[in-house]
């Protein structure tokens, strides 16, 4: 015989063309037996009609024959479920409002979530674009007693490291910032990383062209040697093949490019466009004191991070064994790479995607509610299915199926959502943002995935209860009611607890989005010790070859200085080494009181060190609070004059005795240095940091590494920007100027991720809120309805319209605050994992409770409203006649 | 697939069987078939009439029947089941195990 579902399967196949003819064929096999039973009834000696009857009795139940011949010939479960599709369709392209709402609410629900999600997924999950990424890791030395946890790393420490550790394979360290590069033209500062050799071994990365750096171009002497990224090298050299082993001109000397990185290549943290050999020897003096590099490196295979911290401890122990006055209370950390790149990012993200997980919740509420209050209308359709014999089961899938076309028509608005709001949020992510891995993030596959669970989530959240719940009708109770407003007094509750958990959730949301808001007002009306206003800057980084001895840096930035002063619109003009707020890294070393003996590094007093120009804090607006400021009377050749800050007087001298006292100072300065003035505290790193002790030195005494001028304008800041280029250019025309900005900018800088998580969060809440205010009008608006013969009851006997309004309006209200007192104890349980993101604001602040708790219950009250207004319209006549 | 035999699948393929043994004669159609199977049976099996199609239709598309549709004697149309060789296979596969199955049962009647 022939496989039999073969056979079967053609059979069906055949038979799926001509559906009608195969109705007809059962119709008319069943009539023809009918017809001779009922023909040998009547034989028989059975009468007329009744013949026909006794046929039909002995046959049995025509429809249910037919029926199960039928299923036999074709497809049928997919059929209905083809049937339940096409029915969903018409049944949501009849209620059109109900239709849009629902994937609006969905589609924004999803939109928001995966767009946060791709962000995660780029920043946090995806693994960092190197081969075996699982084994890089960062290094870093570790003072906790004096609280530096991720310190960067001395170079002789790391030549140490580098020695004798047992666990790492390749292990690099990197330094510097940028570099001046000319091409014929002007010359310009572009960002510029130097590493030792085995840097691009650590990531795993091949050349496009020409090589990596071998130990060779670590030798110092050997080092005049660059690698170009693919982007500089299309933009700068137009992809030109011929460029390796062809010297360019970096830092005023010709270097060789040896190689060109492949398209695309990015370090998380460490931007650049040239890579140099960072070239040194336990000889080279920058090398023994100082520490200033970035340490990566590859775990070898089998080895465990436990087993490399232990390793790392070990060695450091030896480096403080061997160098104790530089290395005491120093060890050694191990991170994996991933994880330390996204240290500072990871609890914002939480707290963002949770935020968005929130607002996904209250939609898929929402929607549920709205499936529920639909299906109380149509609670009589379901019922009679039933009493026609529909089996549960089928009745529950014909829900799901259309809350699963809801999520899908959500699903696909949530992803264009996600795609534009993506593009909204990137563009909303400063420049200045400390968001690492920022360019890869991107809706890639995992994004999709994502999105997809969202939608089947979504849909069991939204859809399965009330199916379920609708499909478990009273048949004879629904039946029995002449209208349509169905009893089910059950769902009311279910209806009222979502609602409820919407408000709480969106009141978790405002909490948080308040607290956000509280500290960023705090952070960003902080006293920053300077006046920003009219306040511009720009850096130079000064040839070293042009310009090769301190003496003729100190004239040449002097120089400078003074066409500066000259020009119009520049009321006063300084240099420093350090912008405030502009960059995390600020020098700090170590001092001593009194000058007995040399200052022992490892277990002196620590202080940030700035080098300025006479007239700095008169040109930042930060007072003197004593003594004097720096002057031309400072010079090479008089002793060393120091000023320091309140925190440093506050710290050291809680006396408030500084003024001239003596101090040794671990700084190629004059020792000892006297303290001539004290200033008032300015912001220095990071805007939401304390300010900590500093000691200025003045850059007619101290080498001045580079140099950031500021200046304070009379008029219009960009135009003095403008005119103080010229003037720099002037001096000298290939001298680059960087970093060309406004004091207001840089300060506006500072605060973009604070400002950056306000703004989402304050998006999210608004959201949030908004849907459980759409929530809360719906049940009350529902509840009105279902009342409206009660309402006309209460108001033919009497009732005042008033009254009618404030009972509608305590339903709501009661819900309300019930929901209140859920969600405030939600946000005392949550809001502490906000805590890092906060700023002088204390989780649980009581003014943030108390405004978000005000605002939630207003708002609620805002959404009955309407309902409540309708309530006191009510026609009594009407409403009676209703029924 | 033929000798597929469940639990609670006996009526059924007694039916089955009987439909089968009907056609052995010759091709019929339902109606003959169901009167056949009353007068065989001395009205024994009470087969409700209308569940003799579900399975003629299931055998059908199972292969063991062939049909096509003619004209009754009274001038109708009619469906005609024929069996196919498949299904003349299958009769005798299913009449000698009903032939073994019975004989084992009288035995243990017997032996009882």
């Amino acid at each position: 015989m022939p496989a039999g579902w073969l056979h079967n399967l053609r059979l069906r196949i055949k038979a799926l063309g001509k559906r009608r003819q195969l109705d007809r064929d059962l119709d008319d096999e069943v009539a023809f037996h009918l017809a001779m039973r009922a023909e040998k009834n009547r034989a028989g000696g059975v009468e007329g009609a009744e013949a026909g009857y006794a046929a039909q009795r002995q046959f049995g139940n025509t429809t249910s024959m037919k029926e199960r011949s039928r299923e036999m010939w074709t497809f049928v479960s997919l059929e209905s479920l083809w049937q339940d599709v096409r029915y969903g369709a018409r049944l949501l392209a009849k209620n059109p409002g109900f239709t849009v709402i629902a994937i609006l609410t969905l589609a924004l629900g999803i939109g928001a979530s995966t767009a946060i999600f791709s962000v995660v997924n780029s920043v946090l999950l995806r693994p960092l674009p190197f081969p075996e990424p699982d084994q890089l890791v960062r290094v870093w030395e570790a003072n906790p007693k004096r609280g530096y946890v991720r310190n960067v790393v001395n170079p002789l420490n790391f030549l140490d490291w580098h020695e004798q550790n047992r666990s790492f394979g390749p292990m690099a360290a990197v330094a510097g910032g940028s570099a001046n590069f000319n091409h014929g033209k002007a010359p310009i500062t572009v960002p510029a990383l130097a590493v030792t050799p085995e840097f691009f071994s650590v990531l795993g990365v091949a050349p496009l062209l020409g090589r990596t750096f071998t130990d060779d171009d670590g030798i110092p002497g050997h080092d005049e040697r660059v690698i170009l990224t693919y982007e500089f090298w299309q933009e700068q050299f137009g992809s030109d093949p011929a460029i390796v082993n062809r010297p360019i001109q970096v830092n005023d000397a010709p270097k060789l490019v040896v190689g060109v990185l492949p398209k695309g290549f990015a370090v998380p943290n460490m931007k650049a466009s040239l890579w140099l050999p960072f070239a040194y020897t336990r000889d080279s003096d920058f090398a023994k004191s100082g520490r200033y590099l970035r340490v990566v490196a590859r775990l070898k295979s089998g080895v465990t991070m436990t087993q490399a911290q232990q390793d790392m401890e070990r060695v450091a122990a030896y480096t403080a064994q061997v160098r104790p006055d530089y290395n005491s209370g120093w060890g050694a950390i191990v991170n994996p790479m991933l994880k330390d790149v996204t240290s500072d990012v990871r609890r914002p993200l939480f707290v963002l995607f949770s935020a968005v997980g929130f607002v996904l919740l209250i939609a898929c509420a929402n929607v549920a509610n709205l499936m529920l209050m639909r299906g109380v209308r149509r609670s009589r359709e379901i019922a009679v299915r039933t009493a026609l014999g529909a089996a549960r089961a089928r009745v529950v899938r014909q829900l799901f199926v259309e809350s699963l076309m809801l999520a899908s028509a959500g699903t696909i608005g949530g992803i264009a959502i996600a795609n534009w709001g993506l593009r909204a949020l990137l563009a909303l992510i400063p420049e200045a943002s400390h968001l690492p891995r920022m360019e890869s993030i991107r809706v890639d596959s995992a994004v999709f995935l994502f999105a997809l669970a969202l939608a089947f989530c979504t849909t069991v959240l939204f859809g399965l209860l009330p199916a379920l719940r609708l499909s478990r009708v009273n048949l004879h109770d629904t039946l029995k009611q002449a209208t349509t407003r169905g009893g089910l007094g059950g769902n009311r509750t279910l209806r009222q607890s979502l609602v409820v958990a919407e408000i709480a959730l969106a009141l978790l949301l405002s909490v948080g989005a308040g607290l956000l808001l509280r500290s960023f007002q705090r952070l960003t009306a902080v006293d920053l010790g300077f006046h920003s206003d009219h306040l511009v800057s720009m850096g130079v980084s000064i040839s070293r070859v042009k310009y090769n001895d301190p003496p003729k840096q100190a004239r040449y930035l002097e120089r400078l200085l003074d066409e500066i002063r000259q020009t119009p619109g520049v009321r006063r003009a300084s240099t420093t080494d350090y912008l405030p707020l502009a960059s995390e890294l600020i020098s700090g070393s170590c001092f001593a009181f009194g000058t007995a003996e040399p200052v022992n590094s490892a277990t002196a007093p620590g202080s940030q060190f700035l080098i300025i120009s006479p007239g700095y804090f008169d040109t930042m607006g930060t007072p003197l609070l004593s003594g004097r400021d720096f002057n031309e009377r400072d010079t090479l050749k008089s002793p060393s004059a120091a000023i320091v800050n309140q925190a440093f007087v506050s710290k050291y001298f809680p006396n408030g005795d500084a003024l001239g006292k003596q101090l040794g100072v671990c700084w190629s300065v004059q020792n000892p240095v006297q303290i001539v003035g004290v200033v008032a505290d300015s912001r220095q790193t990071k805007l939401k940091d304390a300010p900590a002790p500093a000691i200025y030195l003045a850059n007619t005494q101290a080498p001045l590494a580079g140099a950031t001028f500021v200046a304070r304008a009379a008029g219009d800041p960009q135009q003095v920007l403008r005119s103080i280029e010229i003037a720099i250019h002037r001096v000298d025309p290939d001298q680059p100027i960087t970093e060309v900005r406004t004091m207001d900018s840089v300060f506006s800088d500072s605060a973009s991720d604070a400002r950056f998580q306000v703004v989402l969060l304050v998006i999210f809440a608004g959201l949030a809120v908004a849907l459980a205010m759409i929530g809360v009008y719906g049940v009350v608006s529902y509840s009105v309805g279902q009342r409206t013969q009660e309402i006309g009851v209460r108001m033919a006997m009497g009732a005042a319209a008033t009254s009618i309004a404030r009972m509608v309006l305590r339903e709501a209200l009661l819900l309300a605050v019930l929901a209140v007192v859920i969600g405030l104890a939600g946000a005392f349980a949550l809001t502490r994992l906000m805590e890092a993101l906060l700023y002088e604001t204390t989780p649980t602040d009581p003014i943030t409770l108390t405004a978000a708790a005000v605002a939630v219950l207003l708002v609620a009250t805002l959404a009955a409203l309407i309902p409540a207004r309708r309530a006191m319209q009510v026609d009594p006549m009407v409403a009676l006649r209703y029924e | 697939m033929p000798n597929k035999k469940e639990p609670g699948d006996l009526l059924q393929g007694t039916l089955d069987l009987l439909i089968l043994k009907s056609l052995a004669r010759g091709p019929m159609h339902g109606y003959s078939v169901a009167e056949w199977i009353h007068e065989s049976s001395q009205d024994v099996l009470r087969v409700e009439e209308g569940a003799l199609y579900p399975a003629l239709h299931r055998l059908e598309l199972r292969g063991l029947l062939s049909a096509e549709w003619g004209t009754s004697e009274n001038n109708r149309r009619a469906k005609y089941y024929a069996l196919t060789a498949a299904g003349k296979k299958q009769l005798a596969e299913e009449t000698e195990y009903w032939r073994r199955m019975s004989g084992a049962v009288a035995r243990v009647l017997q032996t009882a």
